[in-house]
């Protein structure tokens, strides 16, 4: 653009020959062009381009055919079982469940670490056993979200152990009689 | 009033060199730091976690699962992962009477980098197609959600016999959020069937939370 109108411009009102007015001749080149290309490329690769990449959780699990003293040990006291309802529920009861259902409390994501950690500092730490109990209309990510409480916890000794049927009766108890948006205190 | 019209005319020149510079150095960076997602069949949110963890690429077993409860199996594109997808194939048409000839047994490997998610059954008609119909078929997915037909297993079994016990380096599980449970426990129940008891899920990255055990300990740890 510049260089159309210095051409014209310079050779109104000078006399000189041509081959000077050649010689003096903008050399600025337009650049615009140029950087509608570049921003163009930029765009593309700023679209395609997947800049978290995944990270791996590592997960070991505990070999069933050699499990049932290992069950045995665990203690009644130091105990914490967590049980993962749908729609990112979860309930909890520490040690046994008791007859009625009494211990048996209702929690959501939120909440469920400062019980952990309460639990985590009023057990000994040898006894402590979080065990985690996934009901069947539960899903994969709330299963990870609670082994990644684990880690962020720091807590070492836990488990993923099929869920009783009690339990998914009292499940769909809470579930059914407390509204979804509220999961209050289910005592 | 001349001299004001020459100044006008001379600004409307821009000099976009240095633009063009600093666009050619975002251009380059993007497209050094660029790394194109292999094509993937499933559709796939993983979960976050707060593990940093690389993803390991090398010698890569994995298993995917939608959340519809598809599950794919997979192996990485080097030498180890196509020695094992090989030995799997050869091993998995002995067992189950496959005839797969060694063309077939090539495709196998070929489309396992893609990933391969078709029941033993349909096996051999499903390694029939050709690159460009492998994209299009729409798999149907391992069985697993049926205990007694868990195919998984079946697969698993292939590949823990033909490798004579030489497990994959990395047996991954990259899993969707919303996938129910009794899929992701079915997978679990083949993995501990075939004695793999270590694996690694592939998550998204999370911060730490503050105040956290976890977040101490990597204070203190630095």
């Amino acid at each position: 653009m510049g260089a159309d109108v210095s051409a014209p411009d310079s050779g109104g009102h000078k006399k000189g020959p041509g081959v000077k007015k050649q010689a003096r001749k903008d050399t600025k080149v337009d650049m615009t062009p140029m950087v509608d290309l570049g921003f163009l490329l930029i765009t593309f690769f700023i679209f395609t381009t997947t800049m978290s990449t995944p990270k791996a959780f590592k997960l070991n699990v505990p070999d069933d055919s050699a499990k049932e003293e290992e069950q045995n040990q665990a203690k009644a006291s130091g105990a914490f079982t967590v049980l993962l309802g749908k729609d990112n529920h979860i309930y909890y009861y520490e040690g046994q469940l008791a007859e009625d259902g009494s211990n048996f409390k209702s929690s959501n994501f939120k909440d469920i670490r400062a019980e952990l950690l309460r639990k985590k500092a009023s057990t000994p730490e040898k006894d402590l056993v979080i065990i985690i109990k996934p009901n069947d209309n539960s899903v994969y990510k709330n299963v990870v979200d609670m082994l990644d409480e684990m880690q962020i916890t720091d807590i070492k000794r836990y488990a993923i152990v099929d869920i009783f049927p009690v339990e998914v009766d009292l499940i769909s108890l809470t579930e059914g009689t407390s509204p979804p948006a509220a999961p209050a205190g289910g005592k | 009033m001349s001299k004001l019209n020459k100044i006008a005319k001379k600004s409307t020149w821009v000099d976009m060199t240095a633009f063009v510079d600093l666009s050619f150095l975002i251009l380059t960076f993007f497209m050094l730091a660029t790394k194109f997602k292999p094509p993937e069949v499933l559709k796939i949110q993983n979960p976050h976690s707060v593990s940093s963890i690389n993803q390991p690429e090398k010698d890569v077993f994995k298993v995917s699962f939608d959340k519809d409860g598809k599950v794919f199996i997979s192996f990485s594109p080097d030498k180890d992962g196509k020695e094992k997808a090989q030995l799997t194939a050869e091993v998995l048409s002995r067992q189950k009477g496959l005839g797969l000839t060694p063309g077939e047994i090539a495709t196998f490997v070929n489309f396992s980098v893609g990933g391969i998610g078709v029941p033993i059954g349909q096996l051999k008609s499903f390694l029939a197609l050709t690159d460009a119909q492998y994209k299009e078929f729409s798999q149907p997915g391992i069985p697993v959600k049926d205990t007694l037909n868990n195919q998984l297993n079946d697969y698993l079994n292939a590949l823990i016999t033909g490798t004579g016990g030489r497990k994959p380096e990395n047996v991954m599980l990259n899993g969707d959020n919303g996938t129910e449970y009794p899929y992701f426990k079915n997978v679990l129940a083949a993995f501990k069937k075939n004695g793999i008891f270590s694996f690694k899920l592939i998550t998204a990255l999370e911060g730490v939370p503050s105040g956290t055990p976890l977040y101490k300990k990597q204070r203190e740890g630095k």
